[in-house]
């Protein structure tokens, strides 16, 4: 683990322009990569399944380019991002709400691993001594490093009081863009993204090609265009999970036809189960 | 004189032997008795004296013969009794049959537990007749031999020396089917989850249940025995032989009619669930043999009480181990398993805020642990019904349902004949690749799903077990496409 002060040539530039500059900061792994392109996705802990695709999708566009992923590793949408940006060999980057020993000695399961996984391609960082175990306070001062690390953040899902909008403000403030995913009116888990873009404060993020394009990006080209009525059944799925009865009822399909359709997105991994045998897109 | 004994659902003959010699009055039961045994002893002098006989007051010596044997409960009450009226020459006939009852101490009889399988060793060992109380009568007639009941020690007496002879007892009829709680037709759309019960019923697979409270999970799960098929001969004696030890038997209809429906509370024991203690006595899971267990709210069971039932859904029967030696009870049971999909049971539903954390809910699913989810073949989620769907007419009704899987498991039952296997959810690897052939197209995209890594070996063996029954379901020799379809989308994931 290395300390680095402002004055450090390694020091994230993006840091510098914050009111109060971490000092030093603590970055656990690879500290090189600091210095690459970054963008910040945030969002809420009580994610729905639309959240968790859509911070997914965008994740695993962002490491598909090689932009740098920059979360919080909280529950929820942060782990999703993680998650995606490590999935296809993508670089990801935790800024922990707690020192880094703290972190690692008290995470358990599955943000354990995370943990682990995050340290051994990309980098842990921490504006906080390692030993320090989390406080709540700590949490919000985390938000705003967030928002400094990336060159634009973008709110996934966030109630009206999440701390992701925290890290939206600050951006804001900064002037680095902020770009937020619509939701379902009436959603909680979108109202605090929702008012984002209501306000003009944020732009609505509509697809994770808009994103490539906005960071000056060209996308590798997409694979296969799927048959229309594979189509007709990822696009149903496409707001949230359902289940085989009422997405048969919907297009108009037969249980079996159906079935043959979704066993063949299945077998190609575009359509998973959530958990409760209800069916989401991947 | 002959009883039998019991341990789990092996039995052993008893031969009760009688001294009655001159010395201090005295009275001794040797050859390991258990204190339900030696207290026979207080029950006998009391019944053989107010039956109207004289308690010698000698020295009486009974032997349970094997010695070595460890006997238990209140059956050798009869064998002793008729033994010491025997002895002191109160009785002046043979005795040959088997007997078994316990003696209350005005001189009548009772019955006792396990009559079943105890009658059923006597007459494969060549006893010709059983003697037992009359509740016991209409299960021991079923075992083979003429079985007598009788009210009391005396009448007992009065049979054996010829006064007033009783007539063996007729084997009671099989109970009508019982009438069904629940209906398919009562459960509006669902379509999937009724298709998934339905394999279940007609291959034996175990089902997962997962949707929001109130959705009709329960209602679902209680509609299976109105879709399972009827329980041959063989399956209806081995059932009830288990019902006969736990002491559940009704004495009218000792033949269990309908496959068991068992449906313990989620706050089960191990002890109630897979059975044991000392003597052993069967669970809920042996209780359940031949038919189905049903495990309401399963994420709410303790988990070391789950994973128990890992043993029985492998191994199909269950073999509990205790210092007085081991007992192995049936256990081929269909599990139906339901639970919420969030500790708040909202998650998913699209008219209520679900406010569990990730964390929370992985946690909350984690309690049904990956080996016994790996058992589950199926699984179905079951949605809230929308208002404008609940009045819908034109349902499927059990009786249709139960048609199509009597037909299917004449298909699976031909199939099988001569591997030993029963239902398709137990075919082998080996069998798997005999029987679920299908057409190169589909076993071209689960090529490319296991290739893929987005099936495992197992996960592709189970796919086409299932399929397997849907093929049957559907009348089908070969395992189509849509059947493999239909199995993919029911397939449980982690």
């Amino acid at each position: 683990m290395i300390a680095l002060g402002p004055a450090d040539p390694r020091y994230p530039r993006g840091l510098l322009d914050l009111r109060d500059p971490p000092d030093p900061l603590w970055v656990e792994g690879e500290v090189g990569i600091l210095a690459s392109r970054a963008i910040s996705i945030v969002g809420t802990r009580r994610m729905t399944p639309y959240g968790a695709r859509v911070a997914r999708e965008l994740a695993a566009a962002c490491a598909g380019v090689g932009v740098v992923v920059v979360s919080g590793l909280a529950q929820g949408i942060d782990s999703a991002a993680h998650e995606a940006a490590l999935d296809p060999g993508g670089i990801t980057v935790a800024v922990l709400g707690a020192g880094i020993a703290a972190y690692l000695d008290e995470a358990r399961g599955r943000r354990r691993r995370l943990a682990h996984a995050i340290h051994a391609s990309g980098a842990l960082v921490s504006e906080f001594p390692p030993p320090s175990p989390a406080r709540s306070w700590m949490f919000a001062k985390r938000d705003t490093t967030i928002a400094a690390l990336g060159e634009l953040a973008i709110v996934v899902e966030a109630p009206r009081d999440s701390g992701a909008l925290i890290t939206a403000a600050e951006a804001l403030r900064l002037g680095r863009p902020v770009y937020a995913v619509p939701g379902p009116i009436g959603a909680l888990a979108s109202a605090g993204t929702n008012a984002l873009i209501a306000s003009g404060e944020a732009r609505a993020l509509t697809d994770a090609s808009m994103l490539i394009t906005t960071l000056e990006l060209s996308t590798p080209m997409r694979g296969e265009e799927e048959p229309e009525d594979a189509a007709r059944v990822l696009d149903a799925l496409a707001g949230s999970p359902s289940d085989p009865d009422a997405l048969a009822r919907r297009l108009g399909l037969s249980q079996t036809a159906l079935a043959r359709i979704v066993a063949r997105l299945m077998i190609r991994g575009r359509i998973g189960t959530a958990g409760d045998g209800r069916l989401a897109r991947r | 004189m002959s009883a039998c004994a019991l341990w789990g659902l092996e039995t052993a003959l008893v031969t009760v032997e009688v001294d009655v010699a001159n010395g201090l009055p005295a009275f001794v039961v040797v050859g390991l008795p258990d204190a339900a045994v030696q207290e026979a002893r207080e029950r006998v002098r009391a019944a053989v004296r107010n039956s109207g006989y004289e308690f010698p007051l000698r020295r009486i010596t009974v032997n349970l013969a094997p010695a070595e044997r460890r006997k238990e409960g209140t059956g050798f009450d009869l064998a002793i009794a008729l033994g010491i009226l025997r002895a002191s020459g109160q009785l002046s006939a043979d005795v040959a049959g088997l007997c078994l009852g316990e003696l209350a101490l005005d001189g009548a009889l009772r019955p006792v537990r396990g009559a079943m399988p105890r009658v059923r060793h006597a007459a494969v060992r060549g006893i010709g007749e059983a003697l037992v109380a009359t509740e016991n009568a209409g299960e021991a007639a079923a075992c083979g031999i003429p079985a007598l009941g009788f009210r009391a020690l005396r009448d007992v007496v009065d049979h054996l020396e010829g006064r007033a002879r009783v007539a063996p007892s007729q084997v009671p009829p099989r109970a009508a089917a019982p009438a069904h709680l629940v209906d398919l037709a009562h459960i509006a759309g669902q379509e999937t989850p009724k298709r998934a019960l339905e394999i279940a019923a007609a291959g034996g697979h175990n089902l997962l249940l997962v949707g929001p409270p109130g959705t009709g999970k329960t209602m679902l799960a209680q509609a299976l025995p109105s879709i399972l098929p009827p329980l041959d001969d063989d399956e209806a004696i081995a059932a009830s032989t288990v019902h006969s030890v736990a002491g559940l038997t009704d004495p009218l209809h000792p033949i269990l009619a309908a496959r068991p429906f068992r449906a313990p509370h989620h706050t089960a024991s191990h002890l109630s669930l897979v059975g044991g203690g000392s003597p052993p006595r069967p669970g809920e899971a042996s209780l359940a043999h031949c038919g189905a267990l049903f495990l309401d709210e399963v994420a709410e069971f303790s988990t070391s009480v789950l994973d128990t039932l890992r043993e029985p859904l492998e191994e199909r029967s269950i073999t509990i181990s205790r210092a007085g030696g081991a007992a192995t009870y049936p256990a081929r049971f269909v599990l139906v398993a339901a639970m919420n999909p969030c500790p708040c049971g909202n998650w998913g539903d699209g008219d209520r805020e679900c406010r569990c954390l990730p964390e929370q809910i992985e946690r909350y699913r984690g309690r049904l642990s990956g080996p016994l989810l790996d058992r589950i073949d199926l699984r179905a989620h079951v949605p809230r019904v929308p208002y404008e769907r609940l009045r819908d007419e034109g349902r499927e009704a059990s009786a249709r349902v139960r048609e199509r899987v009597l037909v299917a498991c004449e298909r699976m039952r031909a199939r099988l004949a001569g591997t030993g296997r029963r239902t398709n959810a137990d075919l082998t690897v080996a069998e798997v690749k005999r029987f679920c052939r299908v057409d190169a197209v589909t076993e071209g995209l689960l090529a490319e799903a296991v290739c893929a890594r987005r099936l495992s070996a197992r996960g592709y063996h189970r796919v086409l077990r299932v399929a397997r029954t849907a093929a049957d379901l559907g009348g089908s020799d070969g395992v189509r496409e849509e059947d493999v379809a239909l199995a993919l989308l029911l397939r449980a994931e982690p």
